[in-house]
């Protein structure tokens, strides 16, 4: 029996085959013909979201806070952990997912930042998927790599895909900082490691034998020569995989040299950090300097044991049957005081924001935030 | 009918209370402490139930839309209203409603009474202006004041009183009579083999229970969340979002009382009531129990069949923004899914057992239903 | 050859059966217990069915009625003292330091070996291991089942949500229970939790 469908159910199934075909064409392609075929996937994407505005509405406020009108926003992708398995991976479609999101934002973010860990292993075939589903973002993309990306091969192919880790740039009077702060001593020679043993030593989170991650001298050196010529009443926002701070070690929820950093950082008013790595809402301030984490859109992380920040607002344990909990993307606005309202779209749940007013009202502020989630009776009790 | 005959007895020695029939290990429904149940209220819902006059035109009854002769449902993909009117959702079953920890599809009332409040005074339903006219239609019919004096202790006819009958009436629909009962009692050849491998599949592969969670506390296959499987994903959302915050935002209560059946409206589902983003599209699942009685399903009634409804699951529901991250395809094979359907077949009652007695109200239903009945003959 | 370890056991287990008999017999016609005297020879003393063990309750005097405190304080200090002296688990003796040593070296090889399976991908399909959502087995609260597991709708004991794991993020097939693997995983999930209290049915 054929079964009636509606027309805008017709439009939706052609996009869907369509996108089908995509994925299906993907691991043909060579480079530039994929160009081609991510340029016309968005098309299709946009077509398709006119008639479905997906996630306009999901960035109602929770937050009970001012947030100020924004000079500018940039949304946020992180974490995505590719893995060699397939387009049917729950990763790969989690990544989709959260490109999907993100191009179906309107107005468009300014760019979009992606925080590291695009690959599990660091194979190049990891990164390259990778970098395909990132293509098809519609806004442009600032790349920054994780450990996950670097210890197969040191970040050859990286460099060779993204171009070096380390830069700055500058956007509408906000000098931005992308840092390559997973830097750890070697440990790996001496006992004459494989490459591969290297990558899946640095991808155990727990690994009690691992080396704390840190921003080395090279780059602080560079750091230094890179703000000499800002000025002090710049913001500055900071790009960092490794929180730049010290929050737990075992985990490598850390960065060695935080307080060399900040020490950098110290004259400059405003500095915000947006750290990946732990896959959890995070937030954070020591004197100066803001840090906020960002989700994964492949697993939450738990929170640690301990060294969880003070004015972290804490989101509920994940629900393990659903892939999507604990798991989402962000955006970052920018306020015209330079300061950051962060926004955490977690998928399945409601979205958090946390403002620099909550940030700067310190404990008090952030028990604001959480008050509306407290009174919740259905939270999850697994 | 022996086995009836005694329980009927024992119910005469409770003086009117009445005891609901449950299984071994079921736990008690919650019933509001100010409406507790009794044998006159059951019998004054009865006749409420099937009572047309309650309705604006004298067309609609409980009955219409939830028709014994259907499973208490109708048959149809979205209710009837008056003047022939469309509704928005599909009529759910109220066959073990009376256990459900909310009502109406987006679970906008906590009880039987709230939920039998609001189709009296929706217009495309039995579209009475408001409750008083209601409370003046009931009041005018003779019949009625004794029956309100025997169930509440004084002829008078108020709206919370008439609601309080009917819901009464309703939590008597739980027959427990269906093959799956006679299984969980203990007879192993209850079910077919068919069947027990559907219900292993429900419970394993095909992941069922996630939402119609099963246990012998609370057996209605409903784990009374609300989940987006893609069903509502059709029509511009963000349009309709919008609209719903404009009325709340002018406080617009009669708009908002008859929101939900707005045309279209119906995607948005468990947004309209908490207006929290993460509800957006999300709909109560619906107990199974009858569910071979009662197609079509979902909540507009848009698939007609359950192989319908396993193809939809099969493929891991409708991909859309908000869908539940617990979706995924299943890879169910043609055979697998025939099992779990057979399965669900056996979910299906076959009397009403010891709490009421199906044929009579069928019987009511035709009779009302051809005209030669108004309402069930005072008891 | 043979013949001795199995004559040797032979004995044993006769005496064991006497002492079995003895107690038997002792229950029927009971075995005069001697109470040693109090100290302050006022006192109230009680012993043991084992007719060896007693304490002295002091503050009580010999035929005056406990408090149900007291009572229970004394039965308390016989069981210890009882405890203490018996030597029945091991033939009277202690456990040698071979002993030990092999419970420890097989304790470690089996939750060495679930912490491998742990941190390996080898129990899915999809590249996904237990330890990128529990690093260090954070989150399995091991101590909290049995309970009604909201996942699978049902109580479940650890291994059931071993079992989802495996079957639904990792997309591998289930383990019997009496798999080594998941007996190894068990173990290594459980000895995280070394010296929390057990919580069965907590959320």
């Amino acid at each position: 029996m054929a079964k009636y469908v509606l027309p805008m159910e017709r439009k939706k199934q052609e996009y869907l085959a369509e996108r089908e075909r995509f994925f299906a064409e993907l691991p043909k392609l060579s480079r530039r013909d994929f160009f081609k075929t991510a340029a016309k996937a968005a098309a299709v994407a946009t077509a398709f979201w006119k008639g479905f505005p997906p996630h306009s509405f999901q960035l109602i406020r929770v937050a009970e806070a001012k947030e100020s009108q924004p000079k500018f926003t940039f949304a946020y992708i992180s974490d995505t952990h590719i893995l060699d398995k397939g387009l049917n991976h729950r990763f790969v479609k989690a990544c989709q997912k959260a490109v999907d999101d993100v191009n179906a934002l309107d107005p468009q973010p300014d760019f979009v930042l992606f925080g590291g860990d695009l690959a599990q292993l660091g194979k190049p075939e990891e990164l390259s998927l990778g970098k395909q589903l990132l293509d098809q973002l519609k806004a442009p993309v600032r790349m920054m790599v994780g450990e996950h990306d670097w210890y197969l091969d040191l970040g050859e192919k990286w460099r060779e895909m993204f171009g070096e880790p380390t830069y700055s740039f500058d956007h509408k009077g906000v000098h931005f900082i992308v840092l390559n702060s997973v830097i750890v001593e070697d440990y790996w020679t001496e006992p004459k490691m494989t490459p591969m043993e290297r990558m899946l030593a640095m991808a155990q989170l727990d690994n009690p034998n691992g080396r704390p991650f840190m921003v080395g001298e090279e780059q602080r050196e560079w750091l230094k020569k890179d703000l000499a010529k800002v000025d002090k009443k710049t913001p500055i926002v900071i790009f960092s995989h490794s929180p730049l701070y010290k929050y737990y070690r075992p985990w490598n929820f850390w960065t060695e040299d935080a307080e060399e950093v900040h020490k950098i950082l110290a004259p400059f008013e405003t500095v915000t950090v947006i750290h990946a790595h732990t896959h959890q809402v995070l937030t954070h301030r020591l004197r100066n300097i803001t840090f906020h984490g960002v989700l994964s859109t492949a697993w939450p992380w738990p929170y640690a044991p301990q060294g969880i920040p003070e004015l972290t607002v804490q989101m509920v344990r994940a629900d393990p049957f659903n892939q999507f909990d604990g798991c989402g993307w962000g955006s970052v606005n920018m306020r015209p005081d330079g300061q950051a309202d962060k926004h955490y779209v977690l998928w399945d749940r409601n979205p958090m924001t946390v403002t620099f007013d909550h940030v700067r009202r310190g404990k008090q502020g952030m028990a604001e935030l959480a008050k509306p989630l407290q009174g919740r009776v259905d939270w999850p009790s697994y | 009918m022996g086995l009836k005959r005694e329980w009927k007895n024992s119910v005469a020695t409770l003086l009117g209370a009445f005891a609901l029939y449950l299984p071994n290990g079921v736990l008690e429904p919650s019933i509001p402490a100010e409406n507790p149940l009794t044998a006159e209220k059951v019998a004054l819902g009865k006749k409420l139930y099937f009572d047309k006059r309650l309705s604006a035109d004298g067309t609609v009854s409980c009955a219409s839309c939830h028709d014994p002769l259907h499973g208490f449902s109708d048959g149809k993909a979205v209710a009837t209203g008056i003047r022939g009117q469309a509704g928005a959702r599909n009529s759910p079953t109220v066959l073990y409603a009376g256990f459900s920890e909310v009502q109406f599809w987006d679970g906008r009332a906590p009880t039987l009474e709230e939920q039998a409040k609001q189709p009296l005074i929706n217009p495309v339903e039995m579209g009475q202006p408001s409750h008083d006219a209601v409370v003046k239609a009931v009041a005018s019919i003779a019949d009625y004041p004794p029956l309100f004096q025997k169930a509440f202790g004084s002829p008078e006819v108020t709206i919370d009183r008439i609601v309080q009958a009917i819901a009464s009436f309703e939590r008597t629909l739980a027959p427990f009579s269906s093959p799956f009962d006679r299984f969980l009692a203990g007879d192993k050849n209850a079910l077919s083999d068919a069947a027990k491998r559907g219900f292993q599949l429900f419970q394993g592969k095909a992941r069922c229970v996630t939402c119609h969670e099963f246990n012998r506390s609370f057996p209605y296959f409903t784990d009374n969340k609300f989940h987006n499987i893609g069903v509502a994903m059709k029509g511009n959302f963000e349009q309709l979002a919008r609209e719903a915050q404009a009325i709340q935002a002018r406080g617009d209560k009669e708009a908002e009382s008859t929101l939900a059946h707005k045309p279209g409206i119906e995607a948005l589902g468990r947004w309209i009531v908490t207006r929290e983003p993460k509800d957006i599209g999300a709909f109560k699942t619906p107990g199974l129990r009858n569910v071979a009685l009662t197609a079509p399903y979902m909540h507009d009634g848009s698939l007609k069949t359950l192989e319908e409804v396993m193809d939809f699951y099969n493929r891991g529901g409708e991909p859309n923004p908000n869908l539940d991250g617990g979706m995924r395809p299943l890879n169910l094979t043609k055979e697998e899914i025939a099992d779990i359907i057979e399965f669900m077949k056996s979910l299906t009652d076959e009397s009403g057992g010891k709490n009421f007695d199906w044929e009579e109200l069928k019987e009511l239903s035709r009779k009302t239903r051809a005209g030669e009945l108004v309402a069930a003959p005072a008891p | 050859m043979m013949m001795r370890p199995v004559g040797f056991l032979g004995l044993i287990s006769a005496a064991i059966c006497a002492v079995v008999f003895a107690l038997r017999v002792g229950a029927k016609q009971p075995v005069k217990h001697e109470l040693p005297p109090a100290p302050d020879g006022k006192s109230k003393v009680v012993g043991l069915c084992d007719g060896q063990t007693s304490v002295v309750v002091p503050g009580v005097a010999a035929g005056e009625r406990m408090s149900p405190e007291q009572a229970r304080g004394v039965a308390d200090e016989l069981m210890r003292k009882y405890e203490e002296n018996k030597v029945l688990a091991h033939g009277g003796a202690a456990h040698t330091e071979r002993e030990m040593r092999v419970w420890e070296a097989e304790l470690k090889r089996t939750i060495d070996e679930g912490y491998k399976l742990f941190h390996s991908p080898e129990l899915g399909t999809n590249g996904i291991s237990c330890d990128m959502c529990h690093p260090d087995a954070s989150n399995t609260h091991p101590e909290t089942y049995p309970k009604f597991q909201t996942q699978l709708k049902r109580i479940a004991l650890l291994r059931d949500m071993i079992n989802w794991c495996i079957e639904n993020p990792m997309e591998g097939p289930r383990l019997s229970d009496d798999d080594e693997k998941m007996k190894a995983l068990e173990a290594y999930i459980i000895s995280t939790r070394k010296g929390v209290p057990l919580a069965p049915g907590k959320h």
